[in-house]
């Protein structure tokens, strides 16, 4: 234990006196989040980027569902239909919840007969001059939200649906109309002529909801959560993406040791290299707390003054702090293992500035997955940034706590190990003698 | 002149460096690195590995200092093997690498308290090991100085008493006198001396002839994975009838060029 802390305090006073470096690993990240963030600000609440998923549960198993969704499918989304004999509410809750799909929308049983029901007794009561509502109301169609879907896009989505609600409610009532007319017309007599649309109040059969839209609000953001917005986005992603730079300090640092008779030298003395690749994966796991507190502080701090809504944290800051951690040692890892698989700074922080970057991109850090090509959101899954950020915002965004991010903990330590157990081999073979 | 092989470990005093019958060859190499090689030095000797590039010395002291197994053979230190014994022969182990093992961002003390705790070292123990090794070679005044602050020269006197934090019994030295001053490599030959004097073995690679001339009581020749000559330097000139070590070495190995 006493050789790990002495490696640890060797790293961190070495990194102490690199202010240069010191400065990088702190300022590039700080930068970033401001910037991408600002740039962002309006560009995603705006633009609702690519297709988005929509799962669609029709337990009522009657027209109402197929025009809706062929309404629906007329607009920027891809609409996946469940069957509503296999499928119950619950099952869409939790699709959605865990991010499976953007959007989940329910048709409740027996919503056409009760639709159909419902437009001809407005009518009925209409030309009865009745007012008031003596129906049972409208159909309600449950519609359920990512919490990570952007302000802007939900506010699309919800739009479009109401269109088609009441384009289908509309069309319903001319219907219904229609039929009444037709059965007035032919109950005349020969040669007399009426007004069918004489004891109708039109602009009152107009204003009627047949259909409804509900929100569910199961999930929506509890207390210590807060809605998506860019910059419960960028702070958490912008932050792993600094904590995961840091592999290329450490790469840095492990090559400057193998290229001087220091790697030789701690060969040769009594202790393992994964003792010295801890003292090096815990100093740096200070470097990212640092980082991430930092950034958060800005977030929370600086960003109402620049125009931006203020960072939130959850309420579950030790599951917080555990996501840190798990993320700051996967980073590590990965540069322990750049520092032995690679042969020069240069070679390790070209490798290292790309894989960093393409993992944040493909990870969600830059745009979220969810406005990923399908091939690019399955891709995403592969990516170490990936499994913080989705640890991140189950925690900060849709209000999880631990349990609910276990598996990303566990793919992120299982990163760390295995990176450091394949560094551990290679510094079995690499610059074994002077 | 005696071989190797006529004193193995066990038989009379125990020696401190024992290698038996080495082979090892390196990946893409037609030419193995060492071949049969065998080597005994004895407890209290200073002792000169020679050779010309390629030879198979960083190899040899490679292998001695536990850094790599080798193919075939057997290797000894102390009379324990690396195998049974990994962790005991590292605490009687020192090391002085022909490269700077040293932190230039940490001072002189920083870089050898971080290595002493690395041997376990510690509390006023420690504190009283690094000013006696400092001392020793002649940085005390400078301990709080960062490395890269300092000539190199001193760099490589603070590398040798980095490899002596831990007292070895054993002393592996590559090449530590290469690129210095006179003063410098005065002072470091006449501390190796002293150390050599109190008993510990030192096993001594270097180019310069009449470093080895002056420091070792036995040398060994080796050429192309192989010992080819070996005894006290003395011995070996008046057998050979060579004025000096250097046309000795060249009358031995050649005279062409061992570029790689």
């Amino acid at each position: 234990m006493l050789k790990i802390i002495t490696a640890t305090a060797k790293e961190l006073l070495l990194l102490r006196r690199d202010r240069a470096g010191l400065l990088i690993l702190f300022l590039m990240p700080a930068i970033l989040v401001v910037v991408i963030t600002l740039v962002q600000e309006n560009v995603m609440e705006l633009t609702g980027q690519k297709k988005t998923r929509v799962v669609f549960l029709d337990l009522d198993q009657g027209d109402l569902g197929q025009i809706l969704r062929r309404q629906l499918a007329k607009g920027n989304l891809r609409i996946e239909a469940w069957d509503g004999k296999q499928k119950d509410m619950a099952d869409i809750r939790e699709a959605v919840q865990d991010g499976d799909y953007q959007v989940g929308i329910v048709m409740p049983q027996d919503s056409s007969l009760r639709f159909k029901q419902e437009a001809a007794q407005l009518l009925q009561q209409n030309n009865n001059g009745e007012t008031g509502d003596k129906s049972a109301g409208p159909t309600l169609v449950q519609v359920f939200f990512d919490p990570l879907l952007m302000a802007g896009l939900r506010a699309g989505i919800t739009a479009q649906l109401q269109m088609a609600l009441a384009t289908m409610a509309m069309q319903a009532k001319l219907e219904a109309l229609d039929r009444v007319q037709q059965e007035a017309l032919a109950a005349l007599p020969a040669g007399q002529e009426l007004l069918p649309l004489a004891r109708l109040n039109l602009p009152e059969l107009v204003k009627q909801p047949l259909l409804s839209l509900q929100e569910n609000q199961d999930f929506l953001p509890s207390a210590g959560t807060v809605p998506h917005n860019p910059v419960q986005q960028n702070v958490p992603a912008w932050a792993l993406f600094g904590m995961f730079f840091t592999a290329i300090p450490i790469a840095g640092a492990l090559i400057q040791e193998r290229n001087s008779g220091i790697w030789v030298r701690l060969r040769v003395l009594p202790v393992s290299p994964l003792v010295l690749f801890g003292g090096k994966a815990l100093a740096y796991i200070v470097v990212c707390l640092c980082q991430f507190l930092l950034i958060a502080l800005i977030g929370a701090y600086l960003f109402p003054y620049v125009g931006l809504p203020a960072f939130t944290i959850s309420m579950h800051l030790p599951a917080v702090l555990l996501t840190v951690l798990c993320s700051g040692l996967a980073a590590t890892g990965y540069g322990i293992f750049l520092g032995l698989a690679c042969n020069s700074y240069e070679q390790a922080s070209t490798v290292g500035a790309t894989t960093v970057v393409t993992a944040a991109a493909i990870g969600g850090v830059m745009v979220p997955v969810y406005a990923m090509p399908p091939m690019m959101q399955r891709l995403s899954i592969i990516s170490p940034l990936n499994w913080g950020l989705s640890a991140f915002h189950d925690l900060i965004l849709r209000g999880d706590a631990l349990p609910a991010i276990l598996d990303d903990l566990g793919r992120l330590l299982l990163f760390f190990a295995v990176t450091t157990l394949l560094a551990w081999k290679l510094a079995g073979r690499r610059h074994s003698r002077f | 002149m005696m071989s190797a092989h006529s004193l193995p470990p066990g038989q009379g005093q125990t020696a401190a460096l024992w290698a038996g019958s080495l082979l090892k060859q390196y990946k893409n190499t037609d030419q193995p690195a060492l071949n049969n090689f065998s080597l005994e030095v004895r407890q209290g000797e200073f002792f000169g590995l020679l050779g010309p590039n390629g030879a198979g010395k960083t190899t040899v002291i490679s292998i001695f200092s536990g850094l790599m197994p080798p193919d075939s053979g057997t290797v000894r230190v102390m009379d324990m093997n690396f195998r049974e014994k990994h962790n005991e022969i590292k605490h009687i182990l020192g090391l002085a690498p022909q490269e700077i093992g040293l932190y230039n961002k940490l001072t002189a003390s920083e870089n050898l308290a971080f290595f002493g705790r690395l041997f376990g070292i510690k509390g006023k123990k420690l504190t009283e090991r690094i000013r006696q090794k400092l001392e020793f070679v002649s940085l005390a005044e400078h301990a709080a100085r960062p490395v890269s602050t300092f000539s190199y020269g001193m760099k490589r006197r603070l590398n040798l008493a980095a490899g002596l934090l831990n007292d070895p019994q054993v002393l592996v030295l590559d090449e530590p006198c290469v690129g210095i001053d006179a003063q410098s490599r005065n002072l470091i030959h006449e501390q190796l001396k002293e150390l050599n004097r109190r008993g510990t073995t030192i096993l001594y690679t270097t180019h310069y002839m009449e470093e080895a001339q002056e420091l070792c009581s036995r040398i060994c020749i080796m050429d192309n994975g192989r010992l080819v000559e070996q005894g006290p330097p003395a011995t070996l000139l008046r057998e050979s009838g060579m004025p000096n070590l250097e046309d000795l070495f060249l009358h031995l190995t050649g005279k062409e060029l061992r570029d790689p």
